[in-house]
């Protein structure tokens, strides 16, 4: 059960970067490989403030805001100095790995004895549930400390995409969802969609980092090399809540994308636990990944001989 | 209201394939003046559009609007006087969005956009009234993706778009040329309709004699990049469609018409 509701936390915690993947690679259609370098140094960032002894949610914040300047240098790379999109991420994030290198001073920063959102959770979850060591969920005993991260995380989750679909409501929100779908048209009604792109990096990577921020305090330290892979886990868990719920409105895109996160974790979970080799594991996600690609196309292909069989026979 | 001196522009100069586009096109539209821009295949007519709207900068010459010097401003920049329809009726709407959100960000053309609502009531009601106008039962549909519709009914939209907030000008580039006749008929009406009511000034690009005869108090004819006939008010209301194509017969004995162009007279014509 604690492993369970373990990945079930790690899994909303990743669904931050789910979200900023959605947005550069759906609503942008940008291949933003800073992601890889945002999400550590949202975690450099907030273990270093909080080893110096800021609030959880000061380090935090500035995390978020690390990945907006990362993000937000993609696209002005992109934009302003007209450099391949796919080649600006890979540049930023580059030089993010030595940069991360140099906040944290090492290649890894343990957060034993630091307080971290997690106690901040659990000492929220006292106040609530009294001095029980554990409670039961459906026949099931749960830690108490793991039960009240666990709800923290879905509150900060929930309250995030919230901000986010309300965002996208706005005048600004629409024209960056325009800019994405039609660029031409956009510019003609008068918005320059470089400063769109380039803003909406921005809020890509700040939730990005936001996840990495995160995670560093639930898993208890940050490492240089934690990013490694996480755009197509990222961009496996869009494509999973995109098989899960459609994509026909923007509201589902985004609890799609959340599910898809937290499914995805705990298939992971459980293949590990089945004695899946970890080594294998980002082969693995990156072959679901390319088989999620092109199956649509093989469907498609399948449905036509299908039908057409029967007529020359 | 609109000046463009001596305006140049040539794309991959240099190379084998230089294509002298605009030579120093002078054009001064007055102030609530309906322009029709007719010309050969690779005249110029919509490479002049695009340098008024600001798709790419001249090479050299100068583009006022309203006074304005704007011949070195980005396109989003100069989009605050200008609305614009596309020929390709895809260009002008954002497929993903629905009806409502296309004509909320038309409705912001070249203002600042921030943190309100972009749907907002006392907005929607208006463009549920604006689109009754149309006639075409969409004003039901509002929440629809705008990519589910016809390429007439986008066109139509985007006109209503590039409308929504006065422009000081309408730039209007062949937008009926890729519509089935029937729709193409319905958005030419309705450009009359608007251009006459609100008083716009317009530059219309077309390709159909018809539309060149029968609309506008003006009409300048391009070939290779420079205008040879320019016609106003009595003269153009006098113009029969025969004298606008003898004119274009010249034009193809002075220098062989390309085949395409003189395709489409006789499409038009015989």
């Amino acid at each position: 059960m604690s492993l369970l509701i373990g990945s079930m936390t790690i899994g909303f915690i990743l669904s931050l970067l789910a979200l900023g993947v959605f947005l550069s690679f759906r609503v942008f259609a940008f291949p933003d490989i800073t992601a890889e370098g945002s999400i550590t140094l949202g975690a450099s960032v907030a273990a270093t403030l909080l080893v110096v002894g800021f609030s959880p949610l000061t380090a935090t914040m500035a995390g978020f805001v690390s990945g907006m300047v990362a993000g937000a240098t993609t696209g002005i790379l992109h934009t302003r100095f007209n450099i391949n999109g796919l080649l600006a991420g890979i540049l930023v994030m580059t030089s993010l790995y030595s940069i991360n290198l140099h906040i944290m001073g090492k290649s890894n920063i343990p957060l034993l004895t630091q307080t971290t959102f997690a106690n901040t959770a659990e000492k929220a979850g006292a106040l609530v549930l009294g001095e029980r060591d554990s409670l039961n969920v459906g026949g099931w005993e749960v830690s108490a400390r793991d039960a009240s991260i666990f709800f923290f995380v879905i509150l900060v989750i929930t309250m995030v995409s919230i901000l986010l679909y309300l965002f996208f409501g706005t005048d600004i929100g629409t024209a960056m969802r325009a800019t994405g779908d039609n660029s031409q048209m956009i510019r003609a009604l008068g918005v320059s969609d470089g400063n769109m792109i380039t803003f909406g990096l921005a809020i890509s990577n700040g939730l990005i980092a936001l996840a990495g921020a995160l995670l560093a305090q639930y898993q208890g330290f940050a490492d240089v090399q934690m990013g490694i892979g996480m755009v197509v886990w990222g961009l496996a868990s869009v494509i999973i809540g995109e098989a899960l719920v459609g994509t026909r409105q923007l509201g589902f895109a985004i609890i799609g994308a959340i599910m898809g996160s937290v499914l995805f974790r705990l298939l992971v979970a459980i293949a590990l636990r089945w004695g899946l080799n970890p080594n294998d594991l980002k082969l693995i996600t990156a072959a679901f990944v390319f088989l999620a690609l092109i199956l649509p196309n093989l469907l498609a292909k399948f449905r036509v001989t299908r039908v057409r069989s029967p007529a020359r026979a | 209201m609109l000046e463009t001196k001596r305006i140049l522009k040539t794309f991959n100069a240099g190379t084998p394939n230089e294509v002298r586009s605009l030579q120093g096109v002078d054009l001064t539209i007055a102030d609530g003046s309906f322009v029709i821009v007719i010309g050969t295949n690779g005249s110029g007519k919509s490479t002049l559009l695009n340098a008024i709207a600001g798709t790419f900068l001249v090479d050299s010459g100068s583009i006022h609007i309203e006074g304005q010097d704007v011949t070195r401003w980005p396109e989003h920049r100069r989009a605050r006087f200008i609305g614009r329809v596309f020929q390709n009726p895809f260009s002008g709407t954002a497929p993903s969005l629905s009806i409502a959100e296309n004509l909320a960000l038309s409705a912001r053309r070249g203002r600042p956009r921030g943190f309100g609502w972009a749907l907002e009531s006392n907005l929607m009601a208006k463009m549920r009234d604006t689109v009754r106008t149309l006639k075409m039962g969409l004003e039901a549909r509002l929440d629809n993706a705008i990519g589910s519709l016809s390429g007439g009914q986008r066109q139509a939209l985007t006109l209503l778009m590039a409308t929504w907030l006065k422009p000081k000008l309408l730039l209007l580039d062949e937008h009926t040329a890729a519509l089935d006749p029937k729709s193409a008929d319905q958005v030419i009406k309705l450009s009359d309709d608007i251009i006459s009511r609100e008083k716009l000034t317009t530059l219309m690009v077309t390709h159909s004699m018809q539309q060149a005869a029968n609309l506008g108090d003006r009409l300048i004819m391009m070939h290779r990049g420079s205008i040879v006939h320019d016609l106003r008010g009595a003269e153009k209301r006098r113009l029969p469609a025969e004298d606008l194509l003898a004119r274009f017969e010249d034009l193809r004995r002075a220098d062989q018409l390309d085949e395409t162009a003189s395709e489409l007279l006789q499409r038009a014509y015989v």
